[in-house]
């Protein structure tokens, strides 16, 4: 199932990437090769030795909503650019895009071959007498496939991020591993696991009950309502280890890794802290509204999982465990 | 009382780990466990299983990148959104309810966004911060945990995953619904 979901998402991504590309270009989104007409506003002129003039582009949200179709700006445009001057009254603008600007010409940015750089030609260049300003029209660089240029920027950063996740793990993995094995050793996790055996022996009746696994799956589950991430994983990860002792069929997932899996996405949480403090930076009156809803929906989340789980494996299509691939 | 019982909670949870650690050491002392050879000889696993997962990691994110990269959250979003109008979910809401289970820090961006647009006390900050909290990265944590033990075939682990999001967004819009329509 896995392999569907993994190749679904890949060519969903890509075709709608391409089919959005295309339905740019055939509706010339980016109006590439359609001149625009602007001012620039000096504020460096240019010296034999630095031939570029810095200024501001300066453009109404009327002249570009004319441009690029009503509602493309809110308000009217300004953003840094050099102006190099080639023959007369031709040129080369470099227009910096920062955040200030609208939301097309961002778009546009991120897909130019400069990244955050628009750079165009002009044509028509008459600056007034004292050179303060220019009049002039330009044409931008065609902007093209700008969704799958995303997508490929996207791959190759997140195979990386991939990377510095699982390196970053390695400090925290170590120490709570290191932990862990000075608990078992001294019959720590035992106290642990025989209190909440009532509990765990139905949630995993495969698993015996004083089994390390236990141990590590109740620390991690505990860390995981407490909103300790840095320390579930480690614990998860250590609970995985332990129940593929018990895998007979390495490889394959055991009905009580995925009954955990089920526990550990319903991400049941008593105090869900990242989202109370991205409301109060927001200024929600009050922030800590949610708790009590959150730990609705994920109690139901992680109720509905567990079910599904210990349904499921009853099933023909997943009973494989411990037998051959039928 | 809500109030206190936060507070109380929010102490243990900044207490925990100390805690955790100064109990695991003493009861090793009193056991007479040569606690830290101990620790060195269980922490050399850190290494091998965090890079065990890579591997797994790569590809479970280079796959969701290129689908959040694509933009086909937005069209799937305008193909599912009357259907999930009948339940009184709001559209924009359902952009979160896709993200969670792929992204973490995806889902932590549209929150935030909907949170600006439309304000946090509006049933839709409301309802959006609810799911923040109703779920987790299903797929981050189904390929870190099935990576760190190399399995390949996960049986129904994804059907089960993919129940307790569908029940974790449908609780969440029911119960924010209920309470603050």
């Amino acid at each position: 199932m896995l392999n569907y979901i993994w190749i679904s998402l890949i060519a969903l991504g890509i075709c709608a990437a391409a089919g959005s590309d295309i339905a740019d270009e055939a509706g010339n989104r980016y109006r590439n090769s359609e001149a625009i007409p602007v001012t620039f506003t000096v504020t460096r002129r240019a010296t034999p030795l630095r031939p570029a003039w810095e200024g501001t582009v300066d453009l109404s949200a009327e002249a570009f909503d004319a441009v690029y179709g009503a509602g493309a700006a809110d308000s009217a445009i300004r953003q840094r650019a050099t102006l190099v001057r080639e023959g007369t009254g031709g040129g080369r603008l470099a227009l910096a895009v920062d955040p200030s600007a609208p939301a097309r010409w961002r778009e546009m940015a991120r897909g130019a071959s400069v990244q955050d750089n628009l750079s165009a030609s002009a044509s028509g260049v008459a600056f007034t007498a004292d050179s303060a300003a220019a009049s002039m029209q330009i044409v931008f660089e065609p902007i093209r496939f700008v969704k799958l240029r995303a997508v490929t920027a996207a791959a190759l950063d997140y195979a990386a991020t991939a990377v510095t996740i699982a390196i970053g793990l390695i400090g925290v993995m170590a120490l709570w591993l290191g932990l862990m094995s000075i608990a078992e050793k001294a019959g720590l996790l035992h106290v642990l696991t025989r209190a909440l055996a009532p509990l765990t022996r139905r949630l995993f009746p495969d698993v015996p009950p004083d089994h390390p696994a236990m141990g590590a799956m109740i620390m991690n589950i505990a860390a995981n309502m407490l909103g300790l991430s840095n320390a579930a994983t480690p614990l998860g990860l250590k609970a995985m280890e332990e129940l593929n002792r018990l895998n007979p069929k390495l490889g394959t997932a055991t009905n009580a890794m995925v009954t955990f899996l089920a526990i550990n996405t319903g991400g049941l949480i008593l105090i869900p802290a990242t989202a109370i403090a991205v409301r109060a930076a927001a200024g929600s009156a009050n922030p800590g509204i949610i708790i009590g809803t959150s730990i609705i929906g994920a109690g139901c989340a992680t109720v509905a999982g567990v079910a599904a789980s210990r349904i499921l494996e009853r099933l023909p299509l997943y009973r494989r465990e411990g037998s051959s691939r039928g | 009382m809500a109030d206190a019982l936060r507070t109380l909670i929010n102490a243990v949870a900044v207490a925990a780990i100390p805690l955790v650690i100064v109990v695991f050491l003493v009861w090793g002392l009193v056991r007479r466990v040569k606690v830290y050879e101990v620790f060195v000889e269980g922490a050399k696993e850190g290494f091998t299983t965090a890079v065990r997962i890579i591997p797994y990691l790569v590809a479970m994110l280079v796959a969701i990148g290129v689908f959040r990269a694509s933009g086909a959250l937005d069209i799937l979003t305008r193909i599912l959104s009357p259907v999930t109008s009948l339940v009184g979910m709001p559209p924009e809401t359902l952009t979160m309810a896709l993200m969670r289970p792929l992204s973490g820090s995806g889902s932590l961006g549209v929150m935030t966004e909907l949170m600006k647009a439309h304000g946090p006390d509006s049933l839709i900050g409301i309802m959006a911060s609810t799911m923040y909290g109703s779920s987790e990265t299903t797929f981050y944590v189904l390929a870190v945990y099935f990576g760190a033990v190399g399995i390949k075939d996960t049986r129904h682990a994804v059907p089960v995953g993919i129940i307790a999001d569908v029940a974790g967004m449908l609780a969440a819009v029911w119960i924010v619904n209920l309470l603050f329509r």
